[in-house]
């Protein structure tokens, strides 16, 4: 044994090394959010609560129906109804199965026309799993909800193009979509209010 | 007339003593949390109040409204005495602590012996908890304390020995005037051996981490106290930090000069001597919990034969070398 080990051996020189960091962690700032107190950022991107987006214009939701969403969907939770009237397909409900999502957002990266978006809402925890089951009214309500705490004036998801592709692959509709103007239907002060009610 | 008058001094002088007690080990257990949760840079409690400062109450309220259960199996008789002997015996090392000049309920002159004596008596209370518990883990708690408690029980009064040598006395007062009488107003220096290895021994002695083995969480979930709830769970408790209370002003009384300040402090910075001696004594006292909760948030727990390694391989002979070198300083000076 060297003479310096000794010393670290009778002296303590380990345990007054490791007393001196946490004292100085004591007094170092703390790193907690205290949640329902204090929320952090949102970064741009982020994915949460499902919604179909309503078109400012008609007041409809955008979904023609093409089925890509549930081709790509890894973990196959969307179901779309369809039906066949006078030679036209119409969607007669879309439903997300919010339990069984991954939240990949492949979705919204294969939708041609921008008719989906994963929100920045992430607080809609629920008693059932019912009310985790999102059907086509569901999800314009979403995203009434969500266009309603929206600050901004326009809206552009990051993932209606998605990057790695070359822009002259995307379809028409998705290379030219336009931000979309905000409509705020609920108000949010009564938003609030529900959300304590609930 | 005059003993009444006695007894009537003693008796309010415990009442207070009590109560500034309790309120003590509540605002301890807050302290701890807010301490260890700094060290790992969380916030501790934060709700309840300003700053949680109210979370002791909340914690007393809770335990008291909580439903006390005894299990099918367990001896009744011993399983409820059991806290009870531990809260006593944690309690009335505090009658001989003298907090300023005259501020002690018994003046007695083996003060040092009674203290080291009382709290052995509080280890029964954990015994006695682990074996009526009719439980493995309360059981091998209760075994973990019996040993753990007689190899530092050791440990500690021979640590004590060289401050008896030096004040040739057992009353803590005496101990006390004897550290004001020299120049550096301290046992500290002469006694720094004696000093570790009483800090050592204390950490074992109250059951706190990296000793805490009767109790160690992580392996036999509580130790000796997991069959017990509410009330009789908190009285554990409580004895806990009077243990650690105890131990800070034994510290601070044979090793810290107690209420007093050094002479040579008060002759470089006379305006020390107007603060009045209980807050010298309650500063000391603090900074020994504060070391309580800084080991904590530091070191690891120590295994069971590494701990049994410390206390008869280094602290025992430690303690004896620092006897004999006392004796032989005092003999020849």
């Amino acid at each position: 044994m060297k003479l310096n080990e000794i010393i670290n051996k009778i002296f303590l020189i380990e345990i007054f090394k490791g007393l001196l960091l946490t004292l100085k962690m004591l007094f170092s700032k703390p790193v907690t959010i205290q949640y329902p107190f204090e929320r952090r950022k949102i970064h741009d991107g982020f994915r949460g609560r499902h919604a179909l987006v309503r078109d400012p214009f008609t007041d409809k939701d955008k979904c023609i129906g093409c089925m890509r969403c549930t081709t790509v969907c890894p973990s196959r939770c969307i179901y779309i109804k369809r039906e066949k009237t006078e030679n036209k397909m119409v969607v007669t409900d879309y439903i997300i199965d919010a339990s069984r999502c991954i939240f990949c957002a492949y979705c919204v990266e294969a939708c041609p026309v921008c008719a989906l978006v994963l929100t920045e809402d992430f607080e809609y925890s629920s008693y059932t799993r019912n009310n985790l089951i999102f059907n086509k009214e569901q999800l314009l309500k979403n995203w009434d909800e969500f266009a309603s705490k929206w600050t901004r004036d326009v809206y552009f998801n990051k993932f209606w193009q998605p990057p790695g592709i070359d822009p002259s692959r995307w379809p028409k509709t998705k290379r030219e979509q336009k931000p979309i103007p905000i409509k705020r239907v609920i108000e949010i002060k009564k938003e609030v209010a529900d959300e304590s009610a609930n | 007339m005059d003993t009444i008058y006695v007894i009537a001094v003693a008796i309010v002088k415990t009442a207070v003593y009590f109560g500034i007690l309790m309120l003590h080990v509540a605002y301890a257990t807050y302290a701890e949390r807010k301490i260890i949760g700094h060290i790992q840079l969380r916030l501790g409690p934060m709700v309840v109040g300003p700053h949680g400062l109210l979370q002791p109450i909340a914690d007393v309220v809770k335990l008291i409204f909580k439903e006390d259960i005894i299990p099918i199996k367990v001896d009744r008789i011993v399983f409820r005495t059991a806290p009870l002997i531990s809260l006593t015996a944690a309690l009335s090392t505090f009658a001989v602590i003298p907090v300023d000049k005259n501020w002690v309920i018994a003046d007695i002159n083996v003060g040092l012996l009674y203290v080291i004596g009382i709290a052995g008596i509080g280890t029964y209370g954990i015994i006695f908890s682990g074996w009526a518990s009719n439980s493995k883990y309360a059981f091998l708690g209760g075994l973990r304390s019996a040993a753990q408690m007689i190899s530092y029980e050791v440990a500690l009064g021979l640590s004590l020995v060289g401050v008896i040598l030096m004040a040739e006395s057992f009353n803590l007062t005496e101990i006390v005037n004897r550290q004001s009488e020299l120049w550096y107003g301290m046992f500290l220096f002469p006694q720094i051996i004696g000093y570790f290895v009483f800090v050592v021994a204390m950490l074992a002695e109250t059951n706190r981490l990296p000793f805490d083995l009767p109790e160690a969480e992580t392996e036999l979930v509580a130790g000796y106290f997991v069959e017990y709830s509410g009330i009789r769970f908190s009285l554990f408790y409580l004895a806990e930090y009077l243990a650690m209370f105890c131990m800070s002003a034994l510290a601070t009384i044979c090793f810290w000069g107690g209420w007093t300040v050094p002479p040579i402090l008060i002759k470089a910075l006379p305006l020390l001597g107007v603060i009045p001696g209980i807050v010298w004594f309650l500063l000391k006292v603090y900074f020994h919990i504060f070391l309580f909760f800084w080991l904590r948030g530091t070191l690891p727990r120590y295994r069971y034969d590494q701990l049994m390694a410390i206390g008869w391989k280094i602290l025992i002979p430690l303690a004896l070398l620092n006897i004999v070198v006392t004796s032989i300083f005092r003999y020849y000076s």
